[in-house]
């Protein structure tokens, strides 16, 4: 039997507002502990919540920007129960009435793309951090520290409808979520900061039928190499599980990155009832159509814009992909290079090949001030016109990135300009040949590799700056090969 | 005349005629309290040591000519649940009893700036819920026209301190009564404002959406100069709106209304026979009476009483045991916070909390809290159409004078009961206000209840007064020992 | 009203009773929900979708994102039950 698995992601993205959802508290970086607090994000008796405009205008761009609907009259709900990083012991989150619902995000997978349709964004507040002290495993610590630092730090959660079908595409999926989250300006996307956290639904059913198997959750997936892992994991063990007979229970299970496992946390009876309602201190929220539309006219270009326009100068996908990713001036870049050149296989070499390369061996990350597009084109032009060659332009590069120095000046110093008339190449030809009487012999005997030997010999006493391709042309016609 | 007798307006006037000094009025205040305290335990904490200061910058402010306002060296009493910063802030609760606010409420904040001197913290119902303030964790208070009655609550502590003059006015909080109940019971002046006119920011929450922070005062221009004072939008508070005034008549082309249901079985003939004079007065005086009908409000208090618990018990989850306030160990945070919670909350705090959780929980939602919200905003509407027609409503402001502590201790939905009249204009948001008219056969103060429609407050208020000015009232409990 | 847990209710509000208390409760709640019948079936042409949080039916109004001073460090943990290295302590949570 044919077991096909379904997938869905919930992903929680931690928007890079100045303050914190609910309070006007700074949103901090830091490992000192409660030092960005006040008496709404820590719980006092007596605080009330009163919300970020920037929030609501970052997650409105990302429901628009996924083509969600938008709701007009909203709401927040208290998710009520307790926890200690939790500060009020409720949460404030959304419950039925999301800021955007059904939209998709465009993916790219296996250099084709997909559509992943999107069930819901919503906005809701982060918790403080527990560390647990003793062995570092939650079910023997001695005691847990708290920091509410975190604690109210906005947070949109988006969730996919269960259309993922395999790890591969779901880590495609958090690839094109992260991006657009940059391109929106909305968060950092660092996913070693916490600043993307994911959860993924996994559960298989056979692959001819309508409904969809018994639903686990798993948690505890800190990257996108982990979130592949467990993925692939769990769909193995129910996919056995399911072939010998044996039940899948429904429940939250835990990805043990050291062992490389799921495995089962301490089951709760039943599932938690968090009695949602909603919060009386919160008004509703009418989003009205002006401010929608403010925000539409907003919208930047998006990743899959982006992967058009690159596209249109002639790369595939997987090259509109890269390039789409990469920061603003590599892209810039690239787009003005070939603007100059019409040379989008090149152009693209170069820049994500050579000047990558070089840029990382001189460590830098961006390149100096004076270095322009125009002294790119140049060097990408001369190769083209075989004024220069290849391994020349890659010097040239090199020596531009490092002094604020014209490309002729360069060639002109270092004597790299090819020479490319014939007569005076065939002249060398001519006392190459008498010079190598015993290889012209082995040649005209059929050693064809040989005639490698003379072209270089051409090129030493040339000095170098004899085009190689023109050499070998003269050669053979000289040797009527 | 005692000072302590007489009105801020008063009192402003003396200072700045330099007839007295605040200083004078400070001692009196205090001198006061240091006997009326041991009898009535009004007081949770008196500040007197921390106003000497205070009291003497005043002094120094009306002799150069510099005094702030109207308010200004004015002694006011603050409910226990409003947060003073460096001050306890217990809500007469277990769980707060070590507590010591690092912030301020924005009414204090404002009233700082008023440079009010603060007599201390009142006692009250345990988180505000109740209606004698015998759900109190640190003792009764009792009523000063006779100790053997209640002061009513939540604000009980409040009202008994200006009754027995330990205070000039105080603040109080309101959610289904709390500032009206126990005006009514000590014969004073108990206003709840429109929702939302006076921020909620430091005020520990029972009810959010009922919520309000009023004053209670020995006369009706009291109260508005401590509302003026106080209201205003808060940006740290959601809730709060502007507090522009719709002006409604009070003079004789102001139409009463009396509402039917609260003056029918339930209510006791005394109380109705308080509304009944007030409306012969005004009767007299040319105003146009009639009555209303608003059926809904039988089902007030099934409405709040799903309505604030649920609400409450969301608003308390927060007493933990983690950041502040009482803990009681365990050997897991839940264990310890389960223990915190048992030890910390008294009877009537567990029950409100525990049925809230249910009127929320999962299956039980649509046919509780949910028909509860529905019927609220059907009560909504129906005020909206009766304030086309009247301006005013008058009622009972209680189905009866005070009762004797330790009365209705036993059946929780009798307590309940005795928000009848109250109830309503929390849940509509109405501004409200009681009235001291008379005393009841036992010698107790026996008040009226006026609501008009959300932002006609300074109308209320002056239409109060016509009233007060009819019915002159005498303040000064009678069973009070001097 | 049958299925009234008291245990169960207790556990969601995280406190913790006596059997006594439990069985108190148990009474008490039950009276107030008799009570609460009448509203629970009363037939109502108000829907969810026309009421407003606010009793005066105002909207959300949203702030700026600039930041406002609050607590100081000390502050925030002035009332703290146990603290360490900067930290509020508990005893340990399970997941």
């Amino acid at each position: 039997m044919n077991l096909k698995p379904t997938i869905g992601i919930e992903t929680h993205i931690e928007l890079n507002t100045n303050t914190k959802m609910f309070c006007r508290c700074k949103v901090v970086d830091t490992d000192k502990p409660n030092i960005s607090l006040c008496p709404t994000c820590i719980g006092l008796p007596g605080a009330l919540p009163v919300p970020n405009g920037k929030a609501i205008e970052y997650i409105t761009l990302l429901s628009l920007a996924t083509g969600c609907t938008i709701t007009r009259k909203g709401m927040f709900h208290r998710k009520n129960y307790f926890y200690p990083d939790l500060p009020k012991n409720y949460q404030i989150s959304q419950f039925d009435l999301p800021v955007g619902e059904s939209g998709e995000l465009q993916i790219i997978l296996d250099g084709k793309k997909e559509s992943v349709e999107i069930e819901r964004v919503h906005m809701e507040e982060d918790t403080g951090k527990s560390t647990h002290s003793g062995t570092g495993r939650i079910d023997s610590a001695t005691s847990t520290a708290l920091d509410f630092n975190r604690s109210g730090v906005p947070l949109v959660e988006i969730v996919t409808k269960p259309v993922i079908q395999s790890a591969k595409e779901a880590v495609a999926y958090i690839e094109e979520l992260r991006q657009l989250s940059i391109d929106l300006n909305i968060s950092e996307g660092k996913l070693e900061k916490g600043n993307l956290r994911f959860d993924a639904n996994i559960s298989v059913a056979p692959s001819d039928s309508n409904e969809l198997g018994i639903k686990v959750e798993i948690k505890n997936m800190n990257s996108l190499r982990s979130l592949e892992r467990a993925i692939d994991y769990e769909i193995s063990r129910q996919t056995k599980a399911y072939l010998d007979g044996e039940e899948i229970i429904q429940e939250t299970r835990h990805w043990d990155e050291a062992r490389e496992l799921t495995s089962s946390m301490r089951s709760k009876e039943g599932s938690a009832d968090y009695r949602y309602f909603s919060d009386p201190d919160l008004p509703n929220m009418i989003l009205s159509e002006l401010f929608i539309e403010d925000i539409r006219n907003n919208l930047p270009k998006l990743p899959s814009e982006k992967r058009n326009d690159l596209m249109e100068t002639g790369l595939d996908l997987d090259q509109a992909n890269i390039l789409g990713k990469s920061d603003n001036w590599i892209r810039e870049l690239y787009f003005n290079v070939f603007d100059n050149t019409k040379e989008h296989s090149s152009t693209y070499n170069w820049i994500t090949g050579e000047l990558q390369g070089q840029m990382r061996k001189l460590d830098i990350n961006f390149p100096p001030e004076w270095f322009s597009a125009e002294l790119l084109s140049e060097i990408i032009g001369l190769i083209k016109e075989n004024k220069i060659s290849f391994t020349s332009g890659k010097t040239i590069l090199s020596e531009v990135l490092q002094k604020n120095i014209s490309v002729d000046e360069v060639a002109t110093n270092n004597d790299l300009y090819q020479e490319n008339s014939e007569e005076k190449i065939v002249e060398l030809v001519k006392k190459v040949i008498i010079d190598n009487e015993d290889i012209v012999e082995r040649i005209k005997e059929g050693e064809d590799k040989l005639v490698g030997f003379l072209v270089g010999q051409v090129i030493k006493n040339s000095g170098g700056s004899v085009n190689p391709g023109i050499a070998k042309e003269l050669l053979s016609k000289e040797l009527d090969l | 005349m005692e000072l302590k007798n007489l009105s801020i307006r008063q009192l402003n006037n003396l200072f700045l005629e330099k007839k007295t000094k605040p200083s004078e009025l400070y001692s009196d205040i205090f001198d006061t309290s240091a006997s009326s305290e041991s009898l009535l335990h009004a007081h949770l904490s008196l500040f007197e040591e921390k106003n000497i200061d205070n009291a003497k910058n005043s002094d120094k402010r009306y002799e150069n000519g510099e005094s702030t306002g109207l308010l200004d060296g004015i002694p006011i009493a603050i409910k226990d649940n409003i947060n003073i910063k460096g001050e306890l802030t217990t809500c007469s609760s277990k769980m707060l009893s070590n507590y010591r606010s690092p912030y301020n409420a924005t009414v204090i904040e404002k009233l700082n700036n008023e440079n009010i001197l603060y007599t201390g913290k009142t006692n009250l119902d345990e988180f505000a819920m109740g209606s004698s303030t015998e759900n109190s964790a640190f003792g009764l208070t009792k009523n000063p026209w006779n100790t053997d009655y209640v002061p009513g609550g939540s604000s009980g502590g409040s009202a008994a301190s200006v009754s027995a003059r330990s205070s000039i006015g105080a603040l109080g909080s309101d959610t289904g009564g709390s500032i009206r109940q126990p005006a009514a019971f000590c014969g004073l002046v108990g206003f709840k404002p429109t929702y939302g006119t006076v921020s909620r920011y430091g005020l520990i929450a029972f009810a959010s959406s009922l919520d309000q922070i009023g004053p209670i005062t020995k006369n009706v221009d009291d109260a508005r100069i401590i509302y003026n004072a106080i209201s205003g939008h808060d940006s740290l508070d959601a809730t709060s709106i502007d507090s522009n005034q719709i002006n409604i008549p009070f003079d004789k082309s102001a139409k009463i209304g009396v509402i039917k249901e609260l003056m029918e079985d339930g209510i006791s003939d005394e109380s109705r026979n308080e509304v009944s004079k007030v409306l012969e007065s005004l009767k007299k005086e040319g105003y146009q009476i009639k009555e209303v009908s608003l059926p809904l409000i039988k089902l007030s208090i099934s409405i709040y009483y799903l309505i604030a618990p649920a609400e409450c018990s969301a608003n308390l989850a927060r007493f933990d045991g983690v950041r502040y306030g009482l803990r009681v160990e365990g050997k897991t945070s839940y264990e310890m916070m389960q223990n915190t919670r048992a030890e910390g909350f008294g009877d009537e705090v567990k029950r409100r909390i525990l049925l809230g959780t249910y009127a929320l929980s999962a299956g039980y939602y649509d046919e509780y809290y949910g028909k509860a919200l529905r019927a609220r905003k059907k009560m909504i509407d129906e005020f909206s159409n009766i304030f086309k027609d009247v301006d005013y409503l008058i009622s009972p402001t209680t189905p009866t004078a005070a009762f004797k502590a330790g009365e209705k201790t036993n059946n929780p939905l009798e307590m309940y009961m005795s928000d009848l009249c109250t109830i309503p204009a929390n849940l509509a948001g109405l501004p409200a206000i009681s009235i001291p008219t008379g005393l009841s056969e036992e010698n107790l103060p026996l008040g009226v209840q006026i609501m008009s429609k959300p932002l006609t407050d300074m109308s209320l208020l002056s239409f109060s007064e016509v009233i007060e000015k009819e019915v002159d009232f005498d303040t000064s409990p009678k069973g009070l020992k001097k | 009203m049958s299925d009234f847990d008291i245990k169960n209710i207790a556990k969601l509000a995280s406190i913790n009773l006596s059997a006594e208390e439990q069985e108190k409760l148990t009474n008490d709640l039950s009276i107030i929900l008799e009570h609460v019948q009448a509203l629970s079936s009363l037939e109502l042409d108000t829907n969810m979708e026309d009421v407003f949080i606010h009793p005066l039916e105002k909207e959300l109004k949203l702030v700026e994102d600039i930041e406002i001073d609050s607590l100081t460090h000390e502050e925030a943990l002035s009332n703290a039950p146990e603290s360490k290295d900067g930290k509020f302590v508990v005893p340990p949570s399970m997941e």
